[in-house]
């Protein structure tokens, strides 16, 4: 069921949307030269628990990382795989080898110069130390170097989905000798990035100051970026408003309606690669029934929810995400499942044998607004099936602990996405080579992940996850309820910023603050 | 004192050790399959293999000499980051006592000495908004509520005191206005009860027969008389200040030891939060003995 746009909200949508295109094509079409100096000060809710860029999987962490850190492939805005470190590749005719020619001249922050090594060195110690890394690069068998200026990964089986994992959060390529010299990165940031950690005063800000020895010539304008911590939303719109911030990611979409009208403001809104779920333990009681799975998302209007956690800025959506591309499922396919029917919910309740009511308890981290906003609208909708949810507000680091342990019944969660459904589905979803997010297992899905790891050919790839799609709306690991727009707003003298879909902090390598 | 720092320091010990989730958790967070070996070493590395008691006994080794420990989410010691950030807490709190004090108690004498009449009832009910409005709500209302109206808030990025006096006043301003309201509530309330009783005495009555100014009569004999509790719910209150900056501090963003506290209970930075909570009980209870030693000042009577 699609969300109604009024008249409004569509000329507002589309003026926003031309506005950022606006902005974006400017920048990339510069004629007039960005200007050059001063500081640019942003604003994020969440400190970074840690820095390290392999053993840190906290969305604070990723986030900064491509302020410090590069790739071999970076994903632009429309997430197309562009070459950063590496600047071209091969594939072997057997699809086990990938040959990367590296950039050559890049430096470390320390002046060290990048080569292969570095290459090998970061995934090395990838494989050996991250479990959370590591999931994405299962398939890798071995890197090694050829030569000084170009590596080669060497695969078990072939794995089309390599481009993909080396732009994501888990691809940042780290020096040796930083890593040798610090001992640990989670304090520390030693990379090729567009800016230089200068200082770290926990829970307040970072201060960075520009690499002049970046290899994009010209990158980045700014002298120096702050990025404070501003623990509560409405500070950060009231910073915003009165000019102390010049950007931040907006993380309560309802904000959005509080700043679209500043005339110092510029603001940005655009799809986001990751979505909001809804978690459940397949296990657990009645929960084990796929019938009981599958009424449950018949009986939640995903549309409700999303217009109650997001304001209405936000889009259902398939397993793979709008900017997945050409990963999407046709709309005539996947929007069928998502049209709430109640009484065939019932129906299958009956089926299942669930007569009356039973509980559950849906975990909720209270720092994630559009979690606690979400979770009262599809516990009133699962009432009318006779489905009793408790809402459990649980802090941070023990939803951590309980989530790692499968210890939950359902839990409203939220991911950054991935570019590949395979990198995006076999992680979460295989049932013994993944981490099975749910706890469930359907052979016929797991072959099917399996056989999509393996196809090199992009159309047999595209027929293998459509099916994969429907075979996740059939059987109902979790509940894709909605993808929120990633929201940003700069004040107008900042230039030449872009957003990301991975919601990642790329686009401040190209901003510029005009003096006024 | 050393008894009540023991039994404080086991009470944090072990109502930090019952709260579920540790920095391994932390570390590792919500994406990780994590494999028992990882879990294992990170304990072993935070000697959170030890039994309770030797991390405890431990952690008390440490302080008997001086030595606070090592926060282990950002790797200093601790009475560093406890050093760095107490100017702020204190100026937060001087700034709210003595907004405090110069509210409450000239409010309390005015409401005393106009029983009954409008001013009284006025700062009868001012004082009851002041004690029930909570502080955070307070905060954020008052910055969202100027930033909207006057395009203005505090500024986001901490400077000290001594390297721009005026910009520090400013960003000061609001947070020590919330933190102090409700005990300026409370000092008035006070102040009021005790001129109110002191008013009532012969004394009072006699240096007004004499002819005496009444000005003289409150602010040199009926207020010097009413001081005594007034400062003990004043040294009350900094001990409540104190705690009270845990909130200011993260809804004004300010650097302080409040906020510092609270990120290492999220993060369960056990020697951060343990040493950190001692130091600000140690600071209470030398506030406390401060406000004793007063006593003596203001009422010859009082001998230790």
């Amino acid at each position: 069921m699609s969300r109604e746009l009024n008249r409004r909200e569509f000329l507002t949508t589309t003026g926003l949307a031309l506005g950022a295109l606006g902005v974006a094509g400017r920048a990339a079409h510069a004629q007039t030269p960005a200007k050059a100096g001063g500081t640019l000060i942003t604003a994020q809710t969440s400190e970074a628990t840690g820095l390290d860029p392999q053993l840190v999987p906290a969305l604070s962490r990723s986030r900064r990382s491509p302020l410090t850190y590069n790739q071999l492939v970076r994903f632009d805005p429309d997430m197309t795989p562009q070459p950063e470190l590496a600047e071209s590749w091969q594939i072997s005719p057997d699809g086990l080898t990938w040959t990367f020619k590296l950039r050559q001249g890049v430096k470390f922050h320390d002046g060290q110069e990048f080569t292969s090594a570095d290459v090998k060195f970061t995934f090395d110690r990838l494989l050996e130390k991250s479990q959370s890394g590591k999931s994405d690069f299962n398939a890798v068998d071995k890197v090694e170097p050829v030569g000084k200026y170009a590596v080669k990964f060497v695969t078990k089986e072939p794995f089309a989905a390599l481009v993909a994992a080396l732009g994501g959060f888990w691809g940042f390529i780290v020096s040796e000798a930083g890593v040798k010299k610090y001992g640990d990165l989670n304090k520390n940031a030693l990379g090729t990035g567009p800016f230089i950690l200068e200082d770290w005063k926990v829970e307040q800000q970072m201060v960075f100051k520009r690499n002049p020895n970046y290899f994009k010539k010209g990158l980045p304008h700014v002298d120096e970026l702050i990025v404070r911590v501003i623990p509560d939303e409405a500070n950060i719109v009231a910073a915003l408003r009165t000019g102390q911030i010049h950007h931040a990611f907006i993380e309560d979409n309802k904000n959005f309606n509080l700043l679209k009208e500043e005339k110092a403001l510029t603001g940005y809104r655009s799809s986001r690669l990751g979505y909001d779920y809804l978690n459940i333990t397949a296990t657990r009681g009645p929960l084990k029934d796929v019938r009981v799975r599958q009424a449950i998302s018949w009986a939640v209007d995903r549309s409700q929810v999303m217009r109650v956690a997001t304001a209405g800025f936000g889009r259902l959506t398939a397993p793979c995400t709008a900017p997945m591309k050409q990963w999407q499922l046709p709309e005539e396919q996947w929007m069928k499942y998502y049209k709430p029917d109640v009484e065939k919910a019932k129906k299958l309740m009956a089926e299942a044998g669930v007569g009356s009511s039973f509980s559950v308890k849906c975990m909720v981290i209270p720092t994630f607004p559009t979690m606690v906003s979400g979770a009262p609208v599809i516990a009133a909708q699962l009432k009318r099936i006779g489905i009793n949810m408790e809402i459990e507000n649980v802090e941070y680091a023990v939803w951590i602990k309980r989530w790692q342990a499968h210890d939950f019944d359902m839990t409203m969660n939220t991911t950054p996405g991935y570019a590949d459904p395979d990198v995006a589905f076999f992680r979460a979803l295989h049932s013994t080579k993944g981490q099975n997010w749910n706890s469930w297992s359907v052979p016929a899905v797991d072959g099917l992940l399996e056989e999509g790891r393996k196809t090199m050919d992009a159309k047999k790839r595209k027929e293998i996850y459509d099916r994969v799609q429907i075979a996740i709306l059939e059987n109902v690991p979790h509940l894709w309820l909605y993808s929120a727009d990633l929201i940003d707003f700069t004040q107008t003298s900042v230039k030449g910023f872009r957003q990301h879909p991975t919601a990642l902090l790329y686009g401040l390598e190209g901003a510029s603050i005009e003096k006024a | 004192m050393a008894l009540t720092l023991l039994g404080l320091s086991v009470l944090v010990f072990l109502m930090l050790r019952l709260v579920p989730g540790t920095v391994v958790e932390q570390l590792i967070g919500a994406d990780a399959v994590v494999s028992p070996a990882m879990v294992a070493e990170l304990k072993r590395f935070f000697g959170l293999d030890q039994p309770w008691w030797r991390q405890y006994a431990s952690w008390i080794g440490g302080l008997a000499q001086g030595d606070l420990g090592t926060s282990w989410r950002t790797g200093k010691p601790v009475i560093a980051l406890i050093l760095e950030r107490l100017p702020v807490t204190i100026e937060l709190t001087a700034f709210a006592v003595g907004f405090a004090l110069l509210l409450g108690i000239p409010a309390g004498i005015v409401s005393a000495t106009r029983r009954d009449q409008t001013v009284d009832n006025v700062t009868r009910v001012g004082t009851l908004l002041g004690l029930s409005v909570p502080v955070f709500w307070q905060g954020t209302m008052l910055i969202l509520f100027l930033s909207i109206y006057l395009r203005w808030m505090p500024p986001v990025v901490w400077v000290d005191f001594f390297t721009d006096p005026r910009r520090n006043l400013t960003i000061m301003l609001l947070p020590a206005l919330c933190l102090g309201t409700a005990s300026a509530a409370n000092v008035a309330r006070t102040t009021r009860a005790c001129m109110l009783d002191v008013l009532g005495s012969e004394y009072i009555r006699t240096a007004a027969a004499k002819g005496l100014r009444p000005r003289l009569v409150v602010l040199k004999h009926a207020l010097r008389n009413a001081l005594i509790p007034i400062v003990t719910v004043v040294g009350l209150q900094i001990g409540i200040l104190l705690g009270g900056t845990v909130v200011v501090e993260e809804v004004f963003t300010l650097p302080g030891v409040g906020r510092l506290v609270l990120w290492s209970i999220y993060q369960r930075d056990y020697p951060l939060t343990q040493s950190t909570i001692l130091f600000v009980a140690v600071m209470f209870m030398t506030v406390n003995l401060a406000v004793d030693l007063l006593y003596a000042y203001l009422d010859p009577r009082i001998r230790y």
